[in-house]
């Protein structure tokens, strides 16, 4: 039993990192349609970012957290204005707006790989490695602190989207963004503040990722989880977002304990194609019909 | 000297040979996959075997590599096509595919050795069989994608719902484009197990796929000529430049993010390369220039 509880924790504490990873995902992809395959690295550099807070400037591990979140935050922004948006004016198609992603992947990996080592390094704050007992399971400090923080992000973000103003036009954007547009919300401002909401989110979901295992260039392979777990709650809905990162992380921590951890990675992607045949749209997804 | 040059022009031609399945996925019917290099190693392990234990002749068995890895591509594509995947779930899926087929490879001792992988393989690969071979398959993908084929996969890239309206099956057509590809990166991948003359499961990764994406990418989508010149190309280049070998994949995203930019249609666009063309392009700056001279002139 205290296995099984165990198995839980690890579980929900992953699963949490995913789900505020897909959070990310999910806002990108409800209001543009299209899947942010720059997601990674943006995490990768957010975590790399907190690293060096503290290498370099011995920063106090709650100021690298918040380090690594701007940073994250600031280079989604960079993707945006520079990539994303002059490829929108265009009117570029989805398959144009998804291979740059993948440009933007493969440069800033390969230029950390070049320029940080490809190496594996732990991430620089012993805190998180302290356990908890409480009654046979353990449980690490990062668990904790990231199941935590991870939730007191995602309700600081549903109130800014169902609370505050900026929310309301992201909402209104998710629905259609031209006519939102023409009802004189700033749609420019909107996506400038969307981009960086899913930079910090990874920011933060990266330096938890760094600090449960460690940090690397490579990292960012990470949020393809993410993406499976957006697709399983509903591509586009944030809430299903939050699930399907929840459904996720317990599914892999209990295969890779009861069945084998080889086919831990194979099931993500297993479980992704058997929900897009039976239910394409995901838990909670929102039914879209083809217009013509 | 002469094995140098042979050596580069066998890397091209299977370079190529994959990246003219790629085309007809990614360049044609409008999908694109960041885990083709699972077909390669499946192509090549399928015909490895074939040649080591049941004795098989090269030719046949990089036929049969290619038709293990198509089958395959049927087993993977049903659902994935039955699902109508969109593009980014599609692309999403394959990386998961070729890290399925890395991780199960790795894991299978009898006859492949497991995360070791097979060594002494024959040297088959001649560059000029090769060539010939890679010659063939960018003849068969030309004839192919200028057929009926090859339009409905266009019109599928273009306008997936109009598509379906006029009476297309946009899943089995999708299916055919994507076994095909499949085809041809097994092939490409048993071209390389003779070449190197050893494969292991990490010997194909995302980078493979990253590179055929790349070639595919710059080298125009809907052009069969301007990706296998673009393939050329990336595949010379490391060998010709030492120093970029290193930082190859950080131009290589450069270049793709510039491409998306400022001219998405890539190097030929759509159109193909042919001698005609060329001498109508040269005929076209001469009149310029003429028209300019004689303004001059006057």
């Amino acid at each position: 039993m205290t296995v099984f509880i165990q198995q839980i924790i690890t579980g929900l504490s992953i699963g949490s990192i995913y789900a505020l990873l897909a959070v990310g995902y999910a806002l990108i992809y409800s209001i543009f349609n299209f899947s942010n395959f720059a997601f990674g690295v943006i995490m990768m550099v957010g975590t790399f970012g907190a690293v060096y807070a503290i290498n370099w400037a011995g920063a106090p591990l709650p100021i690298a957290i918040l380090a690594g979140m701007l940073v994250a935050a600031a280079i989604s922004l960079v993707v945006e204005v520079s990539t994303y948006r002059p490829m929108r004016r265009k009117n570029a198609p989805r398959l144009y707006l998804m291979i740059a992603g993948i440009g933007i992947n493969m440069f800033i990996e390969n230029l950390a790989i070049q320029t940080l080592g490809s190496s594996v390094k732990p991430f620089p704050s012993d805190w998180g490695r302290e356990i908890l007992n409480v009654g046979g399971v353990s449980i690490a400090f990062a668990d904790l602190l990231s199941g935590g923080l991870s939730l007191v992000m995602l309700a600081c973000l549903w109130l800014f989207i169902y609370r505050t103003k900026t929310g309301l036009g992201i909402r209104a954007s998710s629905y259609d963004v031209n006519t939102t547009g023409l009802m004189g919300v700033n749609v420019d401002m909107v996506s400038l503040v969307v981009f960086a909401i899913s930079g910090l989110t990874a920011g933060l979901s990266g330096v938890f990722y760094g600090m449960k295992y460690t940090v690397y260039p490579s990292m960012g392979i990470v949020s393809n989880k993410a993406f499976v777990a957006a697709v399983i709650g509903g591509l586009g809905s944030l809430p299903g977002a939050v699930l399907g990162g929840i459904l996720l992380g317990l599914l892999e921590t209990m295969v890779s304990a009861y069945v084998s951890s080889l086919l831990r990675d194979m099931i993500a992607y297993l479980v992704m194609i058997v929900i897009l045949v039976f239910i394409p749209n995901g838990i909670m997804g929102k039914s879209v019909k083809e217009k013509l | 000297m002469y094995q140098y040059l042979s050596g580069i022009l066998t890397i091209i031609a299977i370079n190529v040979t994959a990246v003219c399945g790629l085309t007809v996925l990614t360049g044609f019917t409008g999908l694109f996959s960041m885990g083709h290099a699972g077909f390669m190693s499946l192509g090549a392990y399928a015909s490895v075997i074939a040649m080591l234990y049941w004795h098989f002749p090269f030719i046949p068995a990089m036929i049969f590599g290619g038709l293990a890895a198509a089958l395959v591509g049927l087993i993977v594509g049903y659902p994935t096509m039955k699902g109508k995947m969109r593009g980014d779930t599609f692309a999403i899926a394959m990386l998961g595919f070729s890290e399925t087929v890395r991780l199960g490879l790795s894991n299978i001792y009898p006859y492949i050795n497991g995360a070791l992988g097979i060594s002494d393989i024959p040297r088959y690969s001649e560059a000029w069989v090769v060539t010939l071979i890679a010659a063939f398959c960018v003849y068969i993908t030309y004839r192919y994608t200028r057929s009926k084929h090859g339009r409905i996969a266009l019109s599928i890239r273009d306008e997936e719902t109009a598509a379906e309206l006029i009476g297309v099956n946009i899943t089995w057509e999708k299916i055919k484009s994507f076994m095909i590809s499949a085809f041809f990166c097994g092939m490409a991948g048993c071209m390389y197990a003779c070449y190197y003359t050893f494969i292991t499961p990490n010997t194909f990764s995302t980078t493979t796929s990253n590179n055929l994406l790349a070639a595919v990418v710059f080298g125009g989508m809907g052009s069969v000529t301007g990706p296998t010149i673009a393939a050329a190309i990336l595949a010379m280049l490391p060998e010709m430049l030492r120093f970029v070998q290193k930082w190859r994949l950080v131009l290589y995203g450069a270049v793709m993010i510039l491409v998306m930019l400022f001219r998405p249609e890539g190097l030929m666009g759509g159109r193909e390369f042919s001698i005609k063309g060329i001498a109508r392009w040269f005929r076209k700056i001469f009149s310029k220039l003429n028209r300019r001279a004689g303004e001059v002139s006057k």
